[in-house]
């Protein structure tokens, strides 16, 4: 009874609990903080080295005279288009909903092109990934 | 222990150490590892070389022999067997004419069973079937029929056929040949099973021997033929078709496995060629693509 008694009225006590408790959430908060970050930024690694996507077919369509592109997804991970570029400029394109793993889709480029120019078609996914070429209008 | 327990600068390393441990595992994991796969998917991809050495019309389908020994309703089985009547190569089955109904009246009635592959040739892109007998007779004085069993009516029939008057035979081998025309699927079972009669007309005074050579089915189809090559140490997995001409690009969704170091033709009714110029191209799963121009 009297040890109890001692220990509550002891003040000195409290300080190093507090501290400790505090360290404790700090250094929980920070190395969850760490993991998250880690886990993210190496998630993101991780999906932009899984792409991997192919053009299939470029058709040069003379009956809408756009420039279809045939991509197929070769990869690990599903993948979205963000830029298609035309000779270094930005076209617009029928939004393509996002390729999932071992499929394929048509992008529509609307593009005007003309017989036996040659075009470099470059598409860009949303990590990052370029894949095109030259291609001659046939 | 007690010291243990008061050294809090020991504990606190092992409580770093293990969270550290735990980013560690992360980025192995997700990095290195990961990047393993990675390079193994680039190097098969590498490794597959895959050719398309040619690219034609495909007007008939393969020849599909009896499965099974000819049944005979009338008439005995002499020589050899069925197996005789699969390839034409003078290697051939003897049948000959026994009694019927009266004596001095001899006949042959001989039935096959054959199975034609409708997975490699749905009925959808089928537009017909051929029967064809390469046969001799030792007497030229009787006509020879092609009949085919009628699923529906259960009988065996030529109604539909585009020849219905038999064959005159002779004695050197010669070739019998019916098409069923569009009527072909009422004798093609859905399991892709022909049944086909080889008879004569009438029994006659002479007791005839047949020799067979060869009996075969084979359907009638607009389709390609991709001969295709594997050169590379891989399994290659083709996934896709495309034809292309000036006019049109058509893909063609596949699935066909082919071993390292294998040549195959890959067959599909489905798939008509253009005329004229054109390309054929096939798509591997791993993301190669190999071409063959029709000039």
């Amino acid at each position: 009874m009297a040890r109890r008694l001692r220990f509550i009225r002891d003040r000195r006590a409290i300080t190093p609990v507090l501290s400790n408790l505090l360290l404790t959430v700090i250094a929980v908060a920070a190395m969850a903080i760490a993991t998250t970050a880690t886990y993210v930024i190496t998630t993101n690694l991780r999906e932009t080295m899984s792409e991997r996507v192919i053009i299939e077919d470029i058709w040069f369509s003379s009956s809408t005279g756009n420039i279809r592109v045939c991509l197929h997804n070769v990869g690990k991970v599903s993948i979205h288009v963000s830029q298609v570029y035309v000779n270094h400029t930005s076209r617009f394109y029928d939004s393509l909903p996002v390729l999932e793993i071992s499929t394929h889709a048509w992008l529509n480029v609307s593009c005007s092109w003309a017989t036996g120019s040659l075009y470099y078609v470059d598409i860009v996914t949303s990590r990052g990934t370029h894949v095109g070429g030259y291609y001659e209008a046939p | 222990m007690k010291r243990l327990r008061q050294d809090k600068r020991g504990v606190s390393n092992v409580i770093v150490v293990m969270l550290s441990l735990v980013l560690v595992v992360i980025i192995v994991g997700n990095v290195i590892l990961w990047s393993y796969e990675m390079n193994q998917l680039d190097w098969e991809r590498i490794q597959e070389r895959i050719a398309l050495t040619n690219a034609e019309q495909m007007i008939r389908s393969t020849w599909f022999p009896s499965g099974c020994e000819y049944t005979t309703n009338s008439g005995n089985r002499v020589n050899r067997t069925y197996t005789d009547t699969w390839a034409v190569n003078g290697s051939y089955e003897t049948f000959k004419e026994n009694e019927r109904e009266s004596q001095d009246s001899y006949g042959l009635d001989i039935e096959g069973g054959f199975t034609v592959d409708l997975s490699t040739y749905p009925r959808e892109y089928t537009e017909s079937a051929e029967i064809v007998v390469r046969y001799k007779t030792s007497d030229t004085l009787e006509r020879w029929f092609i009949k085919a069993y009628e699923w529906t009516w259960k009988t065996y029939s030529d109604v539909g056929f585009n020849t219905t008057a038999g064959d005159s035979p002779a004695t050197e081998f010669k070739y019998y040949a019916v098409n069923l025309t569009t009527v072909w699927q009422d004798y093609v079972q859905t399991n892709g099973t022909i049944r086909m009669k080889f008879c004569d007309a009438n029994p006659d005074a002479n007791q005839t021997t047949v020799d067979i050579d060869f009996i075969g089915v084979r359907l009638v189809i607009e389709g390609a033929k991709l001969s295709l090559r594997n050169d590379g140490s891989v399994t290659c997995h083709v996934v896709a078709v495309w034809i292309l001409n000036a006019t049109w690009h058509e893909r063609y969704t596949a699935d066909l496995f082919f071993n390292a170091g294998i040549s195959t033709d890959y067959i599909r009714a489905d798939i008509p060629l253009p005329e004229g110029k054109y390309i054929t191209k096939v798509v591997t799963e791993r993301g190669n693509i190999a071409l063959f121009a029709k000039n």
